[in-house]
């Protein structure tokens, strides 16, 4: 427990010195979040589009931000395994196992800071639009452990797998879908179709969904319990197959 | 007592061998410099002593745990520097020390003692709360030999430990490195023959991959029938096929 105990230490005290974690991970969500309220501003009563409203807003901006949690998370392991900094660590009593949890637990904190920031503002901006619950937000928070979770795996996975060239790149592919097909600014249940069969087959949606119930203290199993379930399995999934293959990886490197 | 041992240790890349039948005692508070060109094997050497690779064929030991199936043994028992400065870029002198006793499970008691002993060892109370990453060359490699250190290791591995320094980091190296002859056994890797001749009790001169010489410096001087380790070295490595490669 000491060594994931250190290694988190490390992990957020690296991360809470860099000035790109503080724009990446709170500022460019909340600059979407204050772009995106004066957007739906200008949207007409008669559009009936409400996936700008402060209600659902909220919800897909703390998973938009979610993801650039993973892009941090996949920079700080490629940026630990380009130098010698992981050789030494290596000739540590250290093991995969310290190291996955030593980079998933302080992303796991980052992230519900961004969350607590990104809700601290909605509340803010919702008492100039539309209201919404406070309790709703804080539930929300909580709910949204296991789609960080899945977000991290994904950083953890691209960060062990590629270089520091390439897995911003990947992140990026993944930040895109995740906010276009996690239905952050668009509603797929209204568009229906194929949309909707991808954005469905993909956990991303399950993220805001779970979210968005949550705010709208919504907690009937179809709106929240489901959604939530399937992002829990879908995080307990890759953070399995991405600790696996750090390991993997580990154990190539020292061969 | 023997520290180190290697027997007929191996590593082979594909079709290179990179460490062909390698032989080697060092006895405990020794301090032994691998010596050779780039391309020797003496990293590869020292990354299998430090469980950082496994050996193709051969066994290592250290202090009587083998590296290949007690390496938790080992670890518990090794400090390495790497040749690379291996430090967390954004934290302090202080909290890479710290984080490195941590990792090893010190209380914090002995953290704060074993800190404070490393940073008076290495005379780095000026730069203590400075970020690893503002720091020179050679207050790094300090950093990273004190890291290595401070876990209370019985054998220390420092891989080119001077390697780009100034003549002056340098020096003021050597004299942290001749402070700890006697107190822990040493490992290092160098190709400066003033490095190996000015710190080592004995030399081991690495060519493609064997050891193609072994002993004090009088005792090298001998062998290869030549004044000073320069001369040595080069006679020893030409007699062994070092120019053809």
């Amino acid at each position: 427990m000491n060594k994931i105990t250190a290694f988190t230490y490390r992990n957020i005290t690296e991360m809470l010195r860099d000035p790109l974690s503080y724009i990446f991970c709170i500022g460019f969500p909340l600059v979407m979040l204050v772009i995106m309220t004066l957007v739906n501003e200008s949207i007409p009563e008669q559009a009936g589009m409400t996936i700008f409203q402060m209600k659902n807003l909220s919800g897909g901006i703390a998973v938009f931000g979610q993801t650039f949690v993973m892009l941090f998370t996949a920079l700080t392991v490629t940026k630990d395994r380009s130098g010698a900094f992981l050789v030494r660590m290596y000739a540590t009593p250290m093991t995969s196992l310290d190291f996955c949890m030593g980079y998933i637990l302080p992303m796991i904190v980052i992230s519900l800071v961004q969350g607590l920031v990104t809700y601290a503002v909605s509340f803010i901006l919702s008492l100039f639009t539309s209201t919404i619950s406070p309790v709703g937000l804080l539930i929300s928070i909580i709910s949204l452990i296991p789609s960080s979770v899945l977000f991290i795996a994904f950083g953890l996975l691209f960060g062990t797998l590629f270089n520091e060239k390439s897995a911003p790149g990947l992140c990026s592919i993944i930040i895109s879908l995740g906010s276009f097909l996690g239905c952050i600014w668009f509603d797929a249940e209204a568009a229906g179709g194929v949309m909707e069969t991808i954005c469905k087959s993909l956990p991303f949606i399950y993220c805001t969904k779970t979210a968005r119930a949550a705010i709208a203290l919504d907690f009937s199993f179809d709106s929240f319990w489901l959604p939530l379930l399937i992002i829990t399995i879908c995080a307990a999934v890759l953070t399995t197959i991405s600790s696996l293959v750090f390991r993997m990886k580990m154990k190539a490197d020292l061969a | 007592m023997i520290a180190v041992e290697a027997r007929n240790l191996t590593k082979k890349f594909k079709t290179k061998t990179a460490v062909n039948k390698l032989n080697l005692t060092v006895h405990e508070g020794e301090l032994f410099a691998l010596l050779g060109v780039n391309g020797a094997g003496k990293t590869t050497t020292l990354r299998m002593l430090s469980c950082l690779s496994v050996p193709t064929e051969g066994e290592a030991f250290i202090n009587g745990h083998s590296c290949r199936s007690e390496s938790a043994a080992v670890k518990s028992e090794i400090g390495i520097s790497p040749q690379d400065t291996a430090v967390a870029e954004n934290l302090t002198v202080r909290e890479n020390l710290e984080f490195i006793a941590k990792v090893y499970g010190f209380s914090p008691s002995r953290i704060k003692a074993r800190t404070k002993e490393m940073i008076a060892l290495f005379n780095m109370e000026e730069v203590q709360k400075t970020r690893a990453k503002t720091l020179s060359g050679g207050w790094k490699r300090k950093l990273s030999i004190a890291m290595a250190l401070i876990s209370e290791p019985r054998v220390l591995f420092l891989d080119e430990p001077t390697l780009g320094l100034d003549v002056l980091a340098r020096r003021e190296l050597w004299k942290a490195i001749e402070g700890l002859k006697g107190k822990v056994t040493i490992i290092l890797t160098t190709h400066y023959m003033e490095e190996a001749e000015q710190l080592s009790d004995r030399i081991g001169i690495m060519i493609n991959g064997r050891m193609a010489a072994l002993g004090t410096r009088t005792e090298l001087e001998q062998l290869s029938g030549q004044t000073g380790l320069e001369n040595a070295f080069v006679a020893i490595a030409e007699r062994n096929g070092a120019a053809n490669e």
